[in-house]
């Protein structure tokens, strides 16, 4: 059965989203239970695989049984397993989130809405599993028109965004498909190993100088690292909000690990670190893009917006860890990937809860949530707690491993961007908490209306176990980071960097 | 701004082009790219797939997984269309206009009003009405069917000849776009309603992934079409054969279906009640 997993983690979420579009048309009370079926089906497949590869059992899977370089393949290892699991469990955690404010806000949409968002998650695995360069750019074709169109679905300015955001992942998406083409030609191959093997030879050319330069700023571009960042903030505020607790934890990560794939598996790390020797320069540009998204940050009064700019600083985060090119930067870099996916979620959920009860997430809506949404600010706390870097959560191992990495690299910028967005988080959030604890609620409503508290109700029951789930999982993941970096991680590490 | 983005435009595209001076010379029958994987694709598709058409096996059945997802991609935008663009129907119709068959006369019904006789005399009408034309339409009804053949003489001659799946569809989905075009877009919908092409759509696709899921269930890799062997006459390689037949189908019909689609959400901006 085993053997089987790698096709099945594509083919139940794909056919499910078949099965849910036509189910829209003919059985639409059936179009829940089937995403939640299929996104739990490829959940349990991927922590099979992530066990299979533990236990130290290959895993590669033919299509249409042809060898590579001919067919298509896909391999799991170690890094892929892991992503591959954090992937999942965001998908479906927050699927369960999604269903009450589906509901509220487009209830006659919800069959395409399911549809789409099963599709993204297929395209997001599909992406991560995959051996072959150029079947990743179609999964990321598909990851992104679901994405967009999921993105426009929000009020106001979403379509707006949403077009912003296009333009500027098809630049991307273009970017890599041009460097896979520069790759083929020079190669004549796809797959991802076998480019790999080809390449050595070829080090002196300029194609591949180029293809490499013009594939990682394509994905630059996807994971909206600094300069490259500005379709990121609008397209993330004003998706509806079981969109942006989909795509802000996924996409950027998904495409860090694209990254970290394609230095690893296709262009070698001899090659980008010790031909191309460009790691300095592109840690110097993770420490502006922290310094820059950490200081927008402060500058919003709307809390989703202002996550959105977390976002980009968590970006260099990792980018730049991995960029550090030692072991205590990579290992930071894969850790900070997946506690960033779940801490995001986290908050993303949160606000999405806020979003629901009171209309947005400006600040004049904080005032006195504490009380009547104590469970929801509760998992905020935990979250932002986790974001600043505070024990027992995970936000603080993965730091830890990357101030770690900065340390032995000598590099200080790095810690000391590192030391100031951890600042720059704790006014942050506090500032959130100082407004939705302290601040009187019922001043500015005059006094008639300051006695029986604030309006707003706590956000329903299955919103608030998805988000506790997942806050829960942050304490989790941090008491069980030495497991997961010894059992997993650990074995990830190129050999150069050993 | 301006500048500077002419500036980033004309500084990338000089990378690129510089970079292409280490490219293998034009047509050069010993660059990599011909020599790597294409001599097996060239000399052994008739063999491994019964298929003479090369483009066809290597698209289908060698790198059928990228094709799979690609006509995913079509669906998804599909989707994407409907998701945004179509409107619920409202509950009371807005003021429209009615034409009544026998007489010729037209009428306009007012906001929520309803009327008395036999819907079937009656005939809904564009607010933008434009006399049909008479030469157009009757041209038109005489090429669609012609049309429609070809489109599918291009999807099941994919094999021998250039094209499948996608240009059959496009070309299937272009006669009933041509319909809309030449009559108007209720007639189309007359012939082929929202809910079948989006089925179309989404069939198309099942189809597909349903083929790799079969090859599975017989206990071959996903998208192994030998795994059909049992199923379809001919031996393991036919079975290739009509595997790729079988999917091209599904290609065809979930790309006419999402570009029927696709065309009328956007025509009528989701109203599916008027446009152009």
């Amino acid at each position: 059965m085993s053997q089987y997993y790698p096709a099945l983690l594509i083919a139940i979420p794909l056919l499910a989203a078949l099965f849910i579009s036509a189910s829209g048309w003919l059985r639409p009370a059936l179009c829940f239970p089937l995403a939640l079926t299929a996104l739990g089906g490829s959940l349990l497949v991927s922590l099979g695989l992530l066990s299979n590869v533990i236990r130290g059992i290959p895993d590669v899977y033919l299509f249409g049984g042809w060898p590579p370089p001919w067919g298509i393949y896909y391999r799991v290892d170690h890094l892929s397993a892991l992503v591959l699991a954090v992937v999942s469990i965001v998908g479906f955690v927050n699927l369960i989130a999604a269903r009450p404010a589906v509901e509220k806000e487009f209830p006659e949409k919800a069959a395409p809405f399911y549809t789409l968002y099963v599709l993204f998650v297929t395209g997001l695995l599909g992406m991560v599993i995959t051996g072959d360069a150029f079947n990743l750019y179609v999964l990321l074709e598909i990851a992104a028109i679901t994405g967009y169109a999921l993105i426009a679905l929000g009020k106001g300015r979403a379509p707006l965004s949403s077009l912003h955001y296009i333009f500027m992942g098809t630049i991307g998406a273009c970017f890599y498909l041009l460097g896979v083409g520069y790759l083929y030609i020079i190669t004549g191959s796809l797959n991802m190993e076998d480019i790999a093997r080809l390449l050595p030879p070829l080090y002196e050319s300029k194609v591949v100088t180029v293809a490499f330069v013009i594939l990682m700023v394509g994905i630059w571009l996807k994971m909206g690292f600094f300069p490259l960042h500005a379709w990121l903030p609008n397209a993330y505020t004003h998706a509806p909000s079981p969109v942006s607790s989909l795509v802000a934890p996924l996409m950027t990560k998904v495409m860090v690990y694209v990254m970290i794939r394609m230095v690893l598996t296709v262009f070698t790390v001899d090659y980008a670190f010790l031909v191309l020797k460009l790691n300095d320069a592109v840690v110097w540009l993770a420490v502006i893009a922290i310094v820059a998204g950490s200081l927008l940050a402060l500058a919003e009064k709307d809390v989703k917006r202002m996550l959105t700019f977390i976002v980009v600083a968590e970006v260099g985060y990792m980018v730049g860890g991995f960029w550090l090119g030692n072991r205590a930067g990579f290992i930071g870099a894969v850790l900070h990937l997946v506690n960033d996916a779940l801490m995001t979620l986290c908050l993303f959920l949160a606000v999405g809860n806020i979003v629901y009860a009171k209309g947005n997430s400006q600040w004049d809506s904080l005032p006195g949530l504490f009380r009547t949404m104590p469970w929801t600010m509760g998992a905020l706390v935990v979250g932002a707690l986790s974001i600043i870097g505070v024990p027992p959560t995970c936000g603080f191992f993965s730091k830890w491993y990357l101030l770690l990495g900065a340390i032995q690299g000598g590099h200080y910028g790095f810690l000391a961007a590192l030391l100031f967005s951890s600042l720059v988080s704790v006014v942050l959030f506090f500032r959130i908490f100082e407004i939705s604890y302290f601040e009187p609620f019922g001043a500015s409503h005059g006094p008639d209306h300051g006695e029986d508290g604030p309006a707003g109700r706590e956000a329903p029951l299955g919103m608030l176990v998805p988000l506790w789930m997942t806050a829960l999982g942050l304490v989790l993941l941090g008491l069980y980071t030495g497991e997961i970096v010894d059992r997993v991680i650990r074995h990830a590490v190129p050999g150069m960097m050993l | 701004m301006k500048n500077l983005g002419l500036l980033i435009v004309v500084l990338v595209g000089a990378v690129l082009i510089y970079a292409t001076t280490d490219f293998p010379p034009f047509g050069d029958p010993e660059s990599p790219a011909s020599l790597h994987v294409s001599p097996r694709y060239l000399e052994n598709s008739l063999e491994e797939t019964a298929v003479p058409n090369v483009v066809t096996s290597v698209l289908v059945d060698y790198r059928g997984l990228d094709t799979m997802f690609e006509t995913t991609v079509v669906f998804a935008a599909g989707v994407a269309c409907f998701l945004l663009l179509r409107v619920p129907r409202r509950r009371t119709p807005a003021p429209r206009q009615y034409r009544h068959r026998l007489t010729g006369l037209t009428f306009r019904i007012k906001d929520g009003g309803e009327i008395s006789l036999p819907l079937q005399e009656f005939e809904p009408m564009e607010s933008i009405w434009t006399p049909h034309d008479f030469i157009i339409e009757k041209v038109c009804c005489y090429l669609i069917p012609f049309i429609q053949l070809f489109g599918l003489f291009v999807i099941a001659h994919g094999h021998h000849s250039p094209g499948g799946g996608f240009q059959g569809g496009v070309i299937l989905g272009a006669s009933i776009i041509l319909l809309s075009l030449s009559h108007d877009l209720r007639t189309a919908l007359k012939r082929m309603g929202e809910k079948t092409s989006a089925l179309f759509s989404t069939f198309g696709v099942l189809i597909y992934a349903g083929t790799g899921a079969l090859c599975l269930l017989l206990g071959y890799n996903f998208l192994d079409y030998q795994a059909l062997d049992p199923l379809l006459p001919g031996g393991p390689v036919m079975a290739r054969y009509h595997g790729i037949l079988l999917v091209e189908v599904g290609v065809g019909m979930a790309v006419m279906g999402t570009m029927i689609w696709i065309f009328r959400n956007l025509a009528s901006r989701g109203r599916h009640e008027e446009g152009l």
